[in-house]
C-alpha cells in the first residue's frame, strides 16, 4: 500500500510540474493562483480538518501577509523571500492574538471574533492611508529569487508549487506531531482528552497559528503576483470563498487542498455567464457539499480509487 | 445633547437586541450559531418592501405581515438546510449557516439590485420634547416595538407550553426528550420564532440605514459583540448587552470618531473574552460528563 501511496504522488507531483505546458500567459497565472489559493485551503485543513474551529476571516490573515510582505520589501528593502516569510509570521503573530481569548472558551467564539477581526483588519488598512495608501493601494515588486527577477508567472508557478509543497510537508508533519495526535483525541472525545492531560486551547490555538502563517504566506505571494494591493480584495466574501473551497475539496486530505485551491481559481473561470450568481452557486454548493459529501470532492476521487484497487471494497 | 444621544443609542441598541436574541434563541435551542440570520433578515425585509410596492398594503399590515413571513423562512431554511445535519459533527452546522449567508446575501442583490433603496418609516422624524430634551419619534417608536417583541417572547417562554419545553430542551436535551419533548419540532420552532424577530429587526433599522443588501453586516457583529457581552446563552444578558453596545457605539460616534463606528464591536468582543468570557449577566456552565 505504500508502495501504491508513493506512486500516486509522484504521478500527481509530475502532472502538477507538466501542467502548465502550453497554456499560455493568462493560463500560467491561473495556475500560479491555484497554488496560492490551495496554501490557503491547506491552512483551512489544519484549522478546520484537524482542530474543528471554523474562522470566517481568513482573509484579514491573507490581507497581513500581503501587505506586511509587500511593506517590508518596498519600505525596508527585504529580499523577497525574507518579505514573504515576515508575512506570514506577522499573520500568524496576530492569528494567536485573536485565539488566545477566543479559545480560553468552549463554542464558537472563535469563529466570531475571526469575523471582526477580519472587518477590523480591512478598515485599519483602509484608514491607515500613510502606510498603505488606502484608497490608491499599494504597488508591489514582481518576486525576484537571488537577485534574479521572476518576470514570468510560469517561472513564479515553479516557485508556488515548491513552497505548496513544503507547506504540506509541514502539514502532514504536524498532524503526526505531539499537537496533531491531540487534536485527533479532542475531536474524537474533548472530554476524554482533556481528562488525560491534553490541553484543549493550547493546542488548538497552535493549530489556528499555523493557519494563519500559511495563509499569511499565500497572501504574501498573492501580493507578488498581483503587483497591486487595494483593500477591496479582502472582504468577507474572499474569507467566505476560502471556507467554500477547503470544505469541498476536502477538509482531510493535502490532495483535497489542491482540488479546493483548483475550484476556486478555475470555478469563476467556468461560471462566467452567472456573474451575479456565481456566489449563491458557491453558497448551493457548499451546503450541499456539508450535507452529501462532508469530506470533499477528494473522498469521491478516493472511493473511485478505492474501487479500482481493492475486489472488495467495503465502502 | 446628552437625552438625545441616550435615546438613539439605546433605539439601536434594540435593535441590535432583536438580531442577538434571535442568535441566542437558536443557539439556545440547537447549540449552532447562525451566522445567516442577519442576512435572512435582510432577505424578509426584502420580501416586504417587494410587497409593500406591489401591493400597495398599508405599512403597519406589511409590519405585521412579517412575523408570518419570518416564520415561513426560517422553518423553510430548518427544514432543508439544518435538518440532515442534526447527526453530523457541530462544524458542519457552522459551515452550512456560511452557506446559507452567501445564498441570501447574494440572493437578494440578484433579485433587487445592488443599490441601496430608501425604506419608508412608521415614526415621523419629527423630535418631541422629552424632560427638556429633544428626542426622535423614530427611536421612541424602535424601542416601543422591541420592547413589543421582548414582552411577547417573555410570555412565551414563561407561560406557553412551547415555550415551557423549548426552555426544558435547552437546558438538557436529552432529559426533555425524555420527558415527551419533541426536540426536532423545537429546532423548527426556534428557527421559525428567530426568523420572524430578526425579520422585525430589519424593518426596524431598514428606514434608518437604506435597504441595502450589505445593511445586515455591521449590525450582525454588533449583535454578536452583545450577546456576547451579556453571555451567549441568555435572552435577557443579550438585550442589556446589546443595549449597551448601542449606546456606547453612538458615544464614541458622537465624541470620539466615527471612522471605527462599525469595527469596535471587535475590540468589546475581545476584551470581554479576555476578561469574562462568559459574558457580564451569566454564571459560567460547567459541562458535566
Amino acid at each position: 500500500m505504500n508502495l501504491t501511496r508513493t506512486i500516486v504522488a509522484v504521478l500527481i507531483l509530475a502532472l502538477l510540474v507538466a501542467l502548465p505546458f502550453g497554456l499560455g500567459q493568462y493560463g500560467y497565472y491561473l495556475m500560479a493562483i491555484v497554488m496560492i489559493y490551495a496554501m490557503v485551503a491547506l491552512s483551512l485543513n489544519v484549522l478546520i480538518g484537524m482542530g474543528g474551529q471554523i474562522s470566517i476571516g481568513h482573509a484579514g490573515f491573507w490581507a497581513l501577509g500581503a501587505y506586511g510582505s509587500a511593506l517590508i520589501v518596498t519600505k525596508l528593502g527585504f529580499p523577497f523571500f525574507l518579505g514573504v516569510l515576515a508575512g506570514g509570521l506577522i499573520a500568524a503573530a496576530f492569528g494567536a492574538l485573536v485565539a488566545l481569548p477566543a479559545l480560553r472558551v468552549q463554542g464558537h467564539y472563535l469563529a466570531i471574533a475571526t469575523l471582526g477581526f477580519a472587518l477590523f483588519v480591512q478598515q485599519v488598512l483602509f484608514e491607515w492611508e500613510s502606510l498603505t495608501g488606502g484608497r490608491q493601494g499599494l504597488f508591489v515588486p514582481r518576486p525576484s529569487l537571488f537577485g534574479f527577477e521572476l518576470r514570468d508567472d510560469f517561472a513564479y508557478y515553479y516557485l508556488l508549487l515548491a513552497i505548496f509543497l513544503l507547506l504540506a510537508w509541514i502539514t502532514g508533519n504536524f498532524a503526526r506531531s505531539h499537537s496533531g495526535r491531540s487534536l485527533m483525541a479532542l475531536k474524537m472525545s474533548s472530554v476524554a482528552a482533556e481528562c488525560c492531560g491534553i490541553a484543549r486551547p493550547k493546542h488548538i490555538i497552535i493549530a489556528f497559528t499555523i493557519s494563519a502563517f500559511f495563509t499569511g504566506v499565500s497572501g504574501a505571494l498573492y501580493g507578488h503576483l498581483l503587483g497591486h494591493l487595494s483593500t477591496e480584495t479582502f472582504s468577507l466574501a474572499i474569507s467566505l470563498s476560502f471556507l467554500t473551497m477547503a470544505v469541498i475539496g476536502g477538509l482531510h486530505s493535502r490532495a483535497g487542498a489542491l482540488l479546493g485551491g483548483a475550484y476556486l481559481a478555475l470555478a469563476p473561470e467556468l461560471m462566467r455567464e452567472f456573474k451575479d450568481v456565481q456566489m449563491v452557486i458557491y453558497g448551493v454548493t457548499l451546503i450541499l457539499c456539508v450535507q452529501f459529501l462532508p469530506r470533499g470532492l477528494i473522498s469521491v476521487v478516493e472511493r473511485v480509487w478505492t474501487i479500482g484497487t481493492t475486489p472488495h471494497a467495503t465502502r | 445633547m446628552i437625552t438625545q444621544l441616550l435615546a438613539s443609542g439605546l433605539a439601536l441598541g434594540s435593535v441590535y437586541a432583536l438580531l442577538a436574541l434571535s442568535l441566542v434563541l437558536i443557539h439556545k435551542a440547537t447549540d449552532v450559531v447562525n451566522f445567516a440570520q442577519g442576512e435572512m433578515a435582510m432577505f424578509g425585509t426584502y420580501a416586504c418592501f417587494a410587497l409593500l410596492t406591489k401591493t400597495e398594503f398599508p405599512l403597519p399590515v406589511v409590519m405585521l405581515a412579517a412575523v408570518p413571513l419570518g416564520i415561513l423562512l426560517g422553518v423553510a431554511t430548518e427544514r432543508i438546510t439544518m435538518g440532515p445535519l442534526r447527526s453530523a459533527p457541530p462544524v458542519n452546522a457552522l459551515i452550512a449557516t456560511i452557506g446559507l449567508w452567501m445564498i441570501f446575501h447574494h440572493t437578494a442583490g440578484w433579485i433587487w439590485g445592488y443599490d441601496p433603496v430608501r425604506f419608508p418609516s412608521l415614526f415621523s422624524p419629527e423630535p418631541i420634547n422629552i424632560l427638556g430634551a429633544r428626542v426622535a419619534q423614530n427611536s421612541l417608536g424602535i424601542i416601543a416595538v422591541s420592547l413589543l417583541v421582548m414582552v411577547l417572547l417573555y410570555l412565551f417562554f414563561e407561560f406557553t407550553r412551547m415555550g415551557i419545553a423549548m426552555r426544558a430542551a435547552s437546558q438538557n436535551r436529552r432529559a426533555a426528550q425524555l420527558m415527551g419533548v419533541n426536540v426536532t419540532r423545537i429546532s423548527l420552532i426556534a428557527w421559525g420564532l428567530a426568523t420572524a424577530v430578526s425579520v422585525v429587526c430589519g424593518l426596524l433599522i431598514a428606514p434608518l440605514t437604506f435597504l441595502d443588501f450589505e445593511m445586515m453586516l455591521s449590525v450582525l457583529l454588533k449583535a454578536f459583540a452583545g450577546a456576547i457581552l451579556g453571555g451567549f446563552n441568555s435572552l435577557p444578558g443579550a438585550v442589556v448587552g446589546c443595549l449597551v453596545i448601542g449606546v456606547v457605539e453612538n458615544l464614541i460616534a458622537a465624541y470620539v470618531s466615527t471612522a471605527f463606528k462599525d469595527t469596535f464591536a471587535f475590540g468589546i468582543i475581545i476584551v470581554v473574552l479576555m476578561f469574562r468570557p462568559q459574558g457580564l449577566f451569566t454564571r459560567e456552565i460547567v459541562k458535566k460528563v
